[in-house]
């Protein structure tokens, strides 16, 4: 764990220098940056204070998670605070200096003509100058987005890597009393039901644009594979070989599927069109080759076999077709997730009756245990900078979608109670 | 009534294994010989993967022998039963040999009957691979009732994985009552 901090405060100091190499980045969970999260104000017309409560509640939720970040208390804040002037030059840094910040988000919000104007600005109180601004214009439903959207600026500005928290999860949930498509927003509101297959819907996966989600679904009395479009919300069968047609993963590039057919009567990994058209068969092995993952170059495959007795994870070369074991000496692996920044692989591992997640190399080395305690933590999927992990969790009663930071502090359940949810999975873009 | 009994015996036929498994646990205390008993058991259980799916199959060879004279005295069977497996496994157990062998005269005296043979698994394990799993255990006993004379095209498979277990408790009567085929008449 240590290491993986270091190695993390190394790279982000180093995307620290690029971006702005003033403020001094430190690894996430140490909470070192002082920033003063205030309320927007009216800029002309009524104050609206559930909209400026609820832009503040999500920025200081996002900025928490991030865990770079130390918010500093909004009743020791001093006039500079309810004041509208949102330029450097009016900006009262002295104020600022006084409580220790060291940056500043301060904003204001009008509606125009039924819609919602947010201005947000992120300021650099040590060398008093604006570090970046965004307008955001919407309905009222839309803020939680903005604000979303704004901390996302907020980590490209600290660090050189936008942030995840506006781009979307999907998942599945029993609630009606079947297994169910559903989309969140990455701190869990807004969730959405997408399916109504009135059947089993299971694994679904984003395209890399974001605008398609494929999944398996029984509804056809075979679990067949099927891709929606989240504009349109047409729905297209893309593969209905007789048996499995299961755990789909878009290659990175977006133009093929990795999946696991049992057509030939046996599960294989299989290469499909975006169309549904066969491409080529990647194994050929009597074992069971599932749960197929993409390196962020497209030209490896992590997956899992029982090919040497237990479920084990393999990476295989797609152009030499080698292929070879990384697993260590456990008893049972699953559902590998291979990083999009591609140094790190996260999967499950079974020790004893539960299931915990852990990351390795590609090579193999360096495996690191990242959760722990009671209840099986499954299906982890990364965030799309790699700094979160989403996976489904049964460690409080009744499974829920939990994330947390790459290297396994921050844990928070973001799905709500009433359902059994399960496989997560993280869009690259909103 | 009948599945009753069955039930009760499974449950007390596990209860045997199961403390029969925590003795030979305790024994084995040293992690390291623990390991390698765990690597041993999923080699051997390679070698018999490979043997089930080949088309020698031994073992199934030798009840057919056995059930020649059963066949002579069929047992009534009011309907298809379910069979159950070992975890993280998809041999047949005699018991469901056994079970297989009634199904198949039941099937042989209806044989106007097309059946689906659905298989499940414990809810231990990635979804996605038991969903593989299950299907190994229905393509397993669809191949032993074919071995017995029943038409391919009467026999089709269906894996459910994990998702539609019979008994939702975390227990390990629970989880046996999970794995298994069941039979569904096809209209």
């Amino acid at each position: 764990m240590r290491r993986l901090v270091t190695l993390l405060f190394a790279l982000l100091c180093l995307s620290a220098t690029a971006a702005m190499a003033q403020i001094e980045v430190r690894a996430p969970g140490q909470q070192s940056i002082a920033v003063a999260n205030t309320e927007l104000l009216p800029l002309s017309g009524l104050p609206l204070p559930a909209v400026a409560r609820e832009l503040r509640e999500v920025v200081s939720h996002d900025l928490d998670m991030s865990g770079l970040f130390r918010q500093l208390d909004p009743a020791s804040f001093l006039d500079d605070a309810r004041r509208p002037g949102l330029t450097s030059t009016q900006v009262d840094f002295n104020q600022w200096s006084l409580l220790g910040t060291e940056i500043l988000i301060k904003g204001g919000y009008r509606m125009q003509g039924g819609r919602l104007l947010v201005e947000f600005r992120l300021y650099d109180v040590v060398h008093r100058r604006l570090l970046t601004g965004r307008s955001y214009s919407g309905t009222q439903e839309d803020v939680r987005t903005m604000a979303h959207k704004f901390v996302d600026q907020i980590l490209k500005s600290v660090t050189g890597k936008e942030g995840p928290f506006s781009s979307r999860i999907a998942y599945i949930d029993n609630r009606t009393g079947h297994k169910e498509l559903y989309l969140m927003d990455s701190d869990g509101a807004n969730s959405l039901r997408l399916t109504d297959h009135r059947s089993i819907v299971l694994n679904p996966d984003f395209s890399p644009n974001g605008r398609e989600v494929t999944f398996t679904s029984y509804r056809p009395g075979n679990p067949d594979l099927y891709r929606k479009d989240l504009g349109t919300g047409q729905e297209a069968r893309l593969s209905s070989q007789k048996g499995l047609n299961i755990s789909a993963r878009y290659r990175p590039d977006g133009r093929e599927i990795a999946l696991t057919q049992s057509g030939s009567g046996n599960p294989e990994l299989m290469l499909l069109g975006t169309d549904g058209s066969k491409r080529r068969r990647l194994t050929n092995h009597w074992g069971i080759d599932v749960d197929p993952s993409w390196s962020p170059a497209g030209d490896r495959i992590v997956f899992v076999s029982d090919r040497q007795g237990n479920p084990h994870l393999f990476v295989m070369d797609l152009l030499s077709g080698q292929t070879r074991r990384i697993s260590g000496n456990g008893k049972y692996y699953a559902t590998p997730a291979w990083s999009p920044e591609g140094d790190r692989i996260a999967f499950t591992r079974q020790e004893g009756s539960v299931f915990d997640i852990y990351t390795i190399k590609p090579d193999g080395t360096d495996e690191r245990r990242l959760t722990f305690g009671p209840g099986n933590k499954e299906h982890p999927r990364w965030s799309p900078d790699a700094r979160f992990l989403v996976y489904s969790s049964d460690q409080h009663g009744g499974r829920g979608i939990y994330i947390m930071r790459a290297d396994g502090t921050g844990i928070q359940r973001i799905s709500s109670s009433g359902g059994q949810s399960q496989h997560p999975a993280w869009s690259r873009q909103r | 009534m009948k599945r009753g009994g069955i039930r009760i015996s499974m449950q007390v036929l596990l209860m045997v294994v199961f403390a029969a498994m925590l003795a030979v646990g305790c024994a084995k205390k040293p992690a390291a010989t623990t390991a390698a008993g765990e690597d041993q058991a999923g080699a051997m259980q390679t070698a018999q993967g490979v043997e089930e799916m080949g088309a020698g199959e031994t073992g199934v060879g030798e009840s057919m022998i056995g059930d020649e004279s059963a066949m002579s005295t069929p047992q009534a069977v009011s309907s298809l039963e379910r069979i159950y497996f070992n975890y993280d496994r998809y041999d047949l157990s005699p018991e469901a040999q056994a079970i297989l062998v009634n199904n198949a005269n039941y099937l042989k005296t209806n044989s106007d009957l097309k059946v689906r043979i659905e298989g499940y698994c414990d809810e231990r394990g990635s979804d996605e691979y038991n969903l593989a799993l299950g299907e190994r255990r229905a393509l397993a006993t669809q191949k032993y009732l074919e071995s017995m004379g029943i038409a391919a095209d009467r026999l089709s498979v269906i894996s459910y994985g994990e998702e539609m277990p019979l008994d939702p408790a975390q227990t390990e009567a629970a989880f046996a009552m999970n794995r298994r085929a069941e039979f569904k008449v096809m209209p």
